[in-house]
């Protein structure tokens, strides 16, 4: 008989930033130049933890030194509001500058250079960096400011009192310690979710982007009442078989069918930005599709190389090397992968959400990749500093009842001996959703999953086990997971129409009606319910 | 599969416990070497590789994460 119990420990601050990427760092030190005192709670650590933990070679900003005018184009790229978008072309360069100054490489060989990622026709707009060693970088900056951070922290739900955020409840993924964060503002910057949907590859932690990324700001964000957007409207990406990684942008040579013969002109869309290329090929038997580099110069074989270590890619470049074969003499296969969830906190021009006291940046809605995060991480910070300031922290009482139930729960999954692993439930998410709500989806099929999603739901807080602290993170990973995918069944029965990977065969045209509104969950009494919003 | 440790080249010095992204080396004890609890997490990334003063890691790239060439 198992009787692990969780010590209660309280942190007190201004604000606290949940995750530590690129987006919760440059918050943090923004809110702490501001004079907020900052806690950051990271479930790996800050530094090498997230979708950026080994690397990025790609910012997006405008330099107008370099650029010229910002070109009309610019202002297209992005899924949020005009204004968000304004926001962030106004802010990146002096991002790019901020990070210069803290050791990150911004320039290559002493000048900007814009280089690769971008659509065929359109002029670059992303910035070439050095950035393999970024987080720490910001890491180091931030404990420069006088940030505090604390690693190995799973946090679980955000503690709100009529609409007003109070701080947030985690625990040490380490040791059985429950944690309350008793805070006057909360920023969440948890990024994607990556573990919802099968990636085709295997197994649940070879995903393109960082594994541990579930949703978990989504998922507490619309259990206290923030709504969500764009549930629905997944997206894919491609990239080497069987070995999941982005970076298909810094693959510099061209896409070829087994007998040699280019696909495309290497003008049109083919690979980078249509990831699906390559399941088409396949289906229609002419795959598959190989990555070759046989046509690339020798300089142009050891610049790749250089930003493919800053996009991070080593692990597929250590693999060949082990080998004993190099990619330029032998074309390798690229798929695509997985549906992810992109959608999600829909965020304002200040990182607000319509919660007061809660701030979003970065991937909660991914936007503007890496340098979205560290535009509106900043933003984010100073609003939260800013609102921290003229806020007192709020009810003892409603804070105590959280933490009674929270921790009964905890201990109760952590001191079961028999009963459902993470990975268990994990795959059974994946299962129902990819079956009834991936590649194709119809009324009928929608009704019947969400049938299922939901007694299975209904059953994992009496049946989902684990045997330490660390499997207790996956396991209230796969219950955000579980939020999310009941959440995206929901959206995709409304959208009655097809549009971007949101295939509905019983609706099978895109609907011109809806092109100017976006769609919402948002949490009544427990249930998920869809509305229409004009969009901003 | 995930990383594989040489014991001869390991100080124990506890870098790649403190940073992995996963936390595959839970339960690894201060000022020992670290053990592998979790290796069906490991993402693969080569933080603990890259991040090793003594060069003491790789990563054995399991069967179904192998890259599909021609050759």
């Amino acid at each position: 008989m198992k009787d692990i119990k969780l010590n209660i420990e309280q942190i007190e601050a201004d604000v606290l930033c949940i995750g530590g990427g690129p987006a919760g760092l440059c918050a943090a030190i923004r809110a702490s130049e501001k004079g907020a005192n900052v806690v950051v709670a990271d479930k790996s650590n800050t530094l090498r933890s997230g979708d950026a933990g080994m690397g990025n070679d790609h910012f997006m900003c405008h330099i107008p030194d370099v650029q010229g005018e910002r070109p009309g184009f610019f202002s297209k790229i992005g899924k949020m509001s005009q204004a968000v978008t304004e926001t962030f072309w106004e802010n990146a360069y002096d991002l790019v500058k901020r990070w210069d100054s803290w050791g990150i490489p911004m320039k290559y060989e002493g000048k900007y250079e814009f280089a690769g990622h971008s659509m065929p026709g359109q002029p670059d707009f992303f910035l070439h960096f050095s950035g393999q060693n970024t987080k720490v970088k910001l890491t180091k900056q931030a404990k420069k400011t006088g940030v505090r951070i604390i690693n190995r922290v799973m946090i679980l739900d955000l503690i709100h009192d009529n609409g007003t955020i109070a701080g947030a409840i985690g625990f040490d993924v380490r040791e059985s310690k429950l944690l309350v964060f008793k805070t006057k503002a909360v920023i969440l910057a948890t990024g994607k979710c990556m573990r919802l949907f099968p990636q085709n590859t295997g197994s649940l932690f070879n995903t393109s982007t960082s594994p541990i990324n579930t949703g978990d700001g989504r998922a507490m964000a619309y259990r206290a009442g923030c709504e969500l957007s764009d549930m629905e409207l997944n997206d894919r990406w491609s990239g080497p078989k069987y070995f999941a990684r982005n970076g298909r942008g810094s693959w510099m040579g061209v896409f070829k069918d087994p007998n040699g013969i280019q696909i495309g002109s290497g003008k049109e869309m083919t690979g980078h930005f249509y990831p699906q290329l390559h399941e088409n090929y396949q289906k229609s038997g002419r795959g598959p599709v190989y990555m070759d580099l046989s046509d690339i110069s020798d300089k142009e074989y050891e610049d790749m190389k250089y930003w493919l270590v800053h996009e991070a890619n080593t692990p597929i470049l250590d693999f060949f090397k082990e080998e004993g074969v190099d990619p330029k003499e032998h074309p390798f296969e690229f798929m695509t992968y997985g549906l992810f969830t992109p959608g999600g906190i829909n965020y304002n021009e200040k990182c607000e959400t319509p919660l007061a006291g809660l701030y979003a940046a970065g991937d909660e809605f991914m936007s503007f990749y890496i340098a979205g995060a560290a535009v509106f991480g900043s933003i984010a910070g100073e609003s939260a500093a800013s609102f921290a300031a003229k806020t007192k922290t709020s009810d003892e009482k409603h804070t105590q009842t959280l933490v009674v139930k929270t921790k009964e729960f905890l201990e109760t999954v952590l001191n079961r001996t028999d009963g459902a692993t993470w990975q268990e439930a994990n795959s059974a998410i994946q299962q129902v959703m990819a079956d009834y709500c991936g590649l194709v989806r119809s009324e009928t099929m929608l009704t019947a999953g969400l049938e299922h999603l939901r007694r299975l739901k209904k059953k994992l807080p009496q049946v989902l086990m684990a045997q330490n602290t660390h499997e207790l993170m996956r396991c209230v990973e796969v219950l955000n997971l579980f939020d999310i995918g009941e959440i995206t069944f929901v959206a995709a029965q409304e959208r009655k129409e097809s549009r971007q990977h949101h295939h509905r065969v019983d609706f099978p045209f895109t609907n011109p009606m809806l092109n100017e509104q976006r769609l919402v969950v948002k949490n009544k009494k427990g249930q998920p319910v869809p509305e229409w919003r004009m969009k901003a | 599969m995930a990383a594989v440790i040489d014991k001869e080249k390991c100080n124990a010095c506890g870098i790649c416990v403190r940073i992995c992204p996963t936390d595959v080396y839970y339960g690894s004890k201060a000022k020992e070497i670290p053990v592998v609890t979790y290796p069906e997490e490991c993402w693969h990334c080569n933080a603990c590789v890259h991040d090793c003063p003594q060069n003491a890691i790789h990563l054995r790239i399991p069967l179904t994460m192998q890259v599909a060439y021609k050759s």
